[in-house]
């Protein structure tokens, strides 16, 4: 069998599978972008690296742009899709579409999240700074149920390939995003146990210097 | 210093060249954050399409090769269904439908279904999962 016959079986293969392939490769990619994009948030807040954050923050912009830009293309392809054939309803609205509703629109609404949460970047200012990055901590819960869509939907999730690709960059995401919430915690659990001793809360609301937790817990 | 200097000539002059230094400076270190920056988002745009285009490939050689997960899956799962509708209906439909197919193909997807629903579905799948059985096969 010559070169070309073999590549015209492939092709007939491939065919009518053809958006479903582009579907899962950028689901893929948009999965391991947004992990990448995750670490870099979260190191981006650790005193580990001080240099180059304007370099940390343009990368973890591009990276999220890349992202949605992935799963814009994970979604609108599916509408090519032979066998699936869903509605733009049934890829834009949750507990819409009738195949695997649960993890389907768990990816929707990670999706929609994600777009909210980091397209409001460009809004911080008339958002308020302090408000835009508390709203941005929701954006690693975001990517959590992102996860779970793709382990709980994807197609290659029982492959080993797809599983040590994903872990490559998801374990570190989630160590770091443990940490992250550990600290928080514990700098949330000592604030509360130790403000009340320093200054009785009538004079502190008297005096007005109320400072954040942090402030309080340096020396 | 040079300050000290043109202190007592020109107080108005002596500054102009530390000045243009600090704002070509400025500028000097402005571009090259904005280089950089550029850089950094062509390098993720890269980045981009070489996981879009790895993947793509691993799933198209998957698909090819006949070991795509979801395709293996449902020609199992429609193999499964064919044997034992196969097996219930053999004494009472004719064989005729069986020799047509071929020893390689699955008999079930010509007699299995009833509705004509069913059929065209597990048709549609059965074809599926047989073309990347049967590219890996040649």
């Amino acid at each position: 069998m010559t070169i070309t016959t073999q590549a015209n079986i492939l092709a007939t293969a491939i065919g009518p599978h053809l958006f479903w392939i582009t579907s899962r490769a950028a689901g893929i990619a948009a999965l391991l972008l947004s992990s990448l994009s995750v670490c870099l948030g979260l190191l981006m807040g650790r005193s580990i690296i001080k240099g180059r954050r304007a370099d940390m923050r343009v990368a973890h912009e591009a990276l999220s742009l890349a992202t949605l830009a992935a799963i814009v293309v994970h979604g609108l392809t599916l509408l090519g899709d032979g066998y699936l054939n869903p509605s733009l309803g049934d890829l834009m609205v949750p507990f819409l579409s009738g195949y695997k509703t649960f993890w389907t629109s768990i990816g929707i609404v990670s999706f929609w999240m994600l777009a909210a949460l980091g397209l409001s970047y460009y809004a911080r200012t008339r958002i308020g700074v302090q408000r835009w990055r508390a709203l941005h901590r929701f954006t690693a819960l975001a990517w959590v149920l992102g996860l779970a869509h793709s382990l709980g939907e994807g197609t290659d999730a029982g492959q080993t390939w797809f599983l040590a690709m994903t872990a490559i960059v998801a374990v570190p995401a989630i160590g770091l995003l443990v940490t992250r919430f550990s600290r928080t915690s514990e700098a949330h659990s000592a604030t509360s146990q130790a403000a009340p001793a320093r200054l009785p809360h009538s004079s502190r609301r008297l005096s007005g210097t109320a400072l954040p937790p942090a402030r309080l817990e340096r020396p | 210093m040079s300050s000290n200097d043109n202190a007592s000539s020109s107080p108005g002059t002596h500054r102009e060249p530390v000045q243009l230094d600090a704002k070509a400076l400025a500028s000097a270190r402005r571009d090259a954050l904005l280089r950089r920056a550029r850089r950094i988002r062509r390098s993720v745009a890269s980045l981009t399409a070489v996981l879009f285009s790895t993947a793509f490939l691993v799933i198209y050689v998957q698909l090819a090769s006949g070991h795509d997960p979801a395709l293996v899956a449902n020609a199992k799962r429609t193999a499964g269904t064919s044997t034992t509708t196969g097996s219930s209906k053999a004494s009472t439909t004719s064989t005729s439908t069986e020799s047509s197919t071929g020893e390689d193909s699955e008999p079930t997807d010509t007699e299995s279904p009833t509705s004509s629903a069913t059929e065209s579905e597990a048709s549609e799948e059965s074809s599926g999962g047989a073309s990347a059985v049967t590219t890996s096969q040649s």
